[in-house]
């Protein structure tokens, strides 16, 4: 699993160095930052349910044409996906938060995934917008301390980025 | 094209456009530019194309505006709209890799010979951090053969789907198909989007030769059988199977057992059957196929109740588990599942749609022939996966007359496998 960590040490390795000074710097930020990833992992553990089900549900209320009626267009075809990968997404940003780096989005979430949303015509705006509103939706420190809240939405962003 | 969630948000033409021209930072908290920009794939007209090439011109840096500009350049690539390919072509220098791939997907999609766009396609290929699978793609597509030695670069790549990409794009553009088994291999990787993937690369080089490999590989059905239906497709359009020699293959995806798959995960020891069941939520099927062979093998007698339990209270609402909660009552022949299987059989939501199939399967193996006239109402449907398990389950239930029926189906797969019986 790829982390700011494992990063430095391939680097050095395969350059067959010792890491370097700013490689150490790295991995020195991404230790400082770690109670902060921790506090914002655990908190979202926590109520993994409940943010996942309050995005899709504000999703629903702030589109009010996703209300109307229709075939294909059904409601519970927005709320089932977004329910179901919403939480898939939430839970690849949880483990970006233990693991101090984007490997985990990288790897299970986003390689090859764009490719596979384009070619199943699978549509992510549900996911783009539920994500959205969940980054939005984060407050400190009703939820988490500042700098969790900044670890936190900062997953969040890259999910969005690299999904839509 | 599978075209189910197109019209998703239901707006009108006019509408999207209106709400795609207003200025980001102008953007009512009610509207999304994203969405207006997917919403247009339902318009193909030469308004919503000057509007997705006019969000395209929008530079504006901020991720909301990227992403509108990212989603513009799909549309535009879907619609074919070959005036917006200078445009596009102008997103192959952007800073932004998505956008990039994005255009280079869209410049596939609508088609060119322009040596120009193709060269600064190929030069991309040298260029850090870019998706290189995109651009393999389309170069292969565009049959670009001066792309094959930066290509063949990237045939040992370190990443398995950039490698698989390669190899299957140096074999369709050389014709030398001797290091597509490397690319079959890649149907056993751990990680499921590699599995999804190298079967998206053997479908593009027409590998008929994997076709079994493919019915066996641990992914949902939905993407075997896209493998193996356009391969078939292919080959049997050019004379080189017949609808006999994939027949047992389809029919094996079709009816999914886990233990038609080469899983490739494994427990070290069983779980309990909540953890299980569990497992049936995970987003790759690989694992739930694990713990749906488990649980019917190891907890019989006790999964029905859990599985009613786990359904009312959130597989109802879950397309994964759902499906495998159908597949497992057909397996566990549970009688008492008759009335969950035939209201998922009709179940017309699209994102149940792969459930309606494995209903059928699963009511044939249960047994009971009140499910007959349910299957009959399954051969009148469009979807093409239902209507072949409906001949299958019926025959089961010692009804053969589905293949009379759908004898003319509009499906030429359907039609193959009605008439691959003769009639009396």
């Amino acid at each position: 699993m790829k982390s700011v960590v494992t990063t430095a040490i391939a680097s050095a390795d395969a350059a067959g160095r010792f890491p370097s000074t700013s490689d150490l710097e790295s991995v020195q930020g991404s230790i400082q930052r770690a109670t902060a990833r921790l506090e914002a992992a655990e908190k979202l553990a926590a109520n993994l349910d409940n943010v996942a089900k309050e995005a899709y549900d504000a999703c629903i209320k702030k589109y009010p044409y996703l209300n109307e009626a229709g075939q294909a267009n059904s409601n519970d075809t927005f709320k089932a996906k977004c329910h179901r990968d919403i939480k898939h997404y939430l839970r690849l940003v949880q483990y970006c938060l233990v693991v101090g780096g984007t490997g985990p989005l990288d790897e299970w979430g986003i390689a090859g995934q764009r490719e596979v949303y384009r070619a199943l015509s699978l549509p992510t705006a549900p996911y783009v917008e539920a994500l959205s509103f969940a980054r939005n939706r984060g407050c400190a420190p009703r939820d988490m301390s500042a700098q969790a809240l900044v670890e936190y939405n900062a997953l969040l962003d890259y999910a969005i980025n690299s999904l839509s | 094209m599978d075209n189910r969630f197109f019209s998703l948000f239901n707006l009108t033409e006019d509408r999207a456009i209106e709400i795609l021209d207003t200025p980001q930072d102008l953007v009512s908290e009610n509207d999304s530019r994203y969405i207006a920009a997917s919403h247009l794939i339902n318009f193909r007209t030469d308004r919503s194309i000057a509007a997705l090439m006019r969000a395209l011109q929008q530079t504006d840096p901020s991720l909301d505006n990227k992403i509108v500009r990212r989603k513009s350049i799909e549309i535009l690539g879907r619609l074919q709209a070959a005036d917006a390919l200078p445009a596009i072509h102008g997103c192959l220098q952007d800073d932004d890799c998505y956008t990039v791939e994005n255009a280079a997907w869209a410049i596939g999609e609508i088609g060119t010979q322009d040596p120009e766009i193709l060269a600064d396609l190929t030069k991309l290929l040298e260029k850090p951090g870019q998706s290189y699978r995109v651009m393999i793609h389309t170069l292969t597509k565009l049959n670009y053969q001066p792309a094959v030695p930066s290509i063949s670069k990237f045939v040992k790549d370190a990443d398995p789907p950039i490698a698989s990409a390669a190899i299957a794009g140096v074999c369709r553009l050389t014709g030398d198909y001797t290091q597509m088994p490397q690319v079959v291999a890649m149907l056993q990787n751990p990680n499921v989007l590699g599995r999804r993937l190298s079967i998206q690369d053997l479908m593009d080089a027409r590998y008929y030769a994997a076709i079994p490999d493919i019915a066996s590989c641990p992914v949902s059905l939905v993407f075997r059988l896209r493998g193996i239906r356009t391969l078939a497709e292919a080959g049997i359009g050019d004379g080189s199977l017949t609808f006999a020699q994939i027949q047992p293959y389809l029919e094996q995806s079709l009816r999914d057992r886990p233990q038609d798959l080469k899983l490739v995960h494994s427990y070290d020891r069983v779980p309990e059957l909540p953890a299980l069941i569990r497992n049936l939520y995970e987003t790759d099927f690989g694992k739930a196929y694990l713990a749906t062979q488990t649980i019917v093998e190891s907890y019989p007698e006790t999964a029905p109740a859990a599985l009613f339990a786990a359904y009312e209270e959130e597989a109802n609402n879950d397309y994964g588990a759902h499906f495998h909660v159908m597949k497992i009552m057909g397996w566990l022949k549970h009688a008492p599942a008759y009335n969950l299987l035939v209201e998922a059989l009709h179940n017309t939501q699209p994102q149940f749609q792969k459930s309606r199939a494995a209903a059928a399967i699963a009511l044939a193996e249960i047994g009971d022939v009140r499910a007959i006239p349910e299957l009959h109402k399954s051969l009148e449907t469009k979807i093409w996966d239902l209507k072949y398990a409906a001949i299958m389950a019926l025959e089961k239930l010692g009804d053969n007359s589905g293949y009379e029926i759908l004898a003319d189906d509009a499906d030429w797969l359907v039609r193959a496998k009605a008439q691959s019986k003769q009639r009396p």
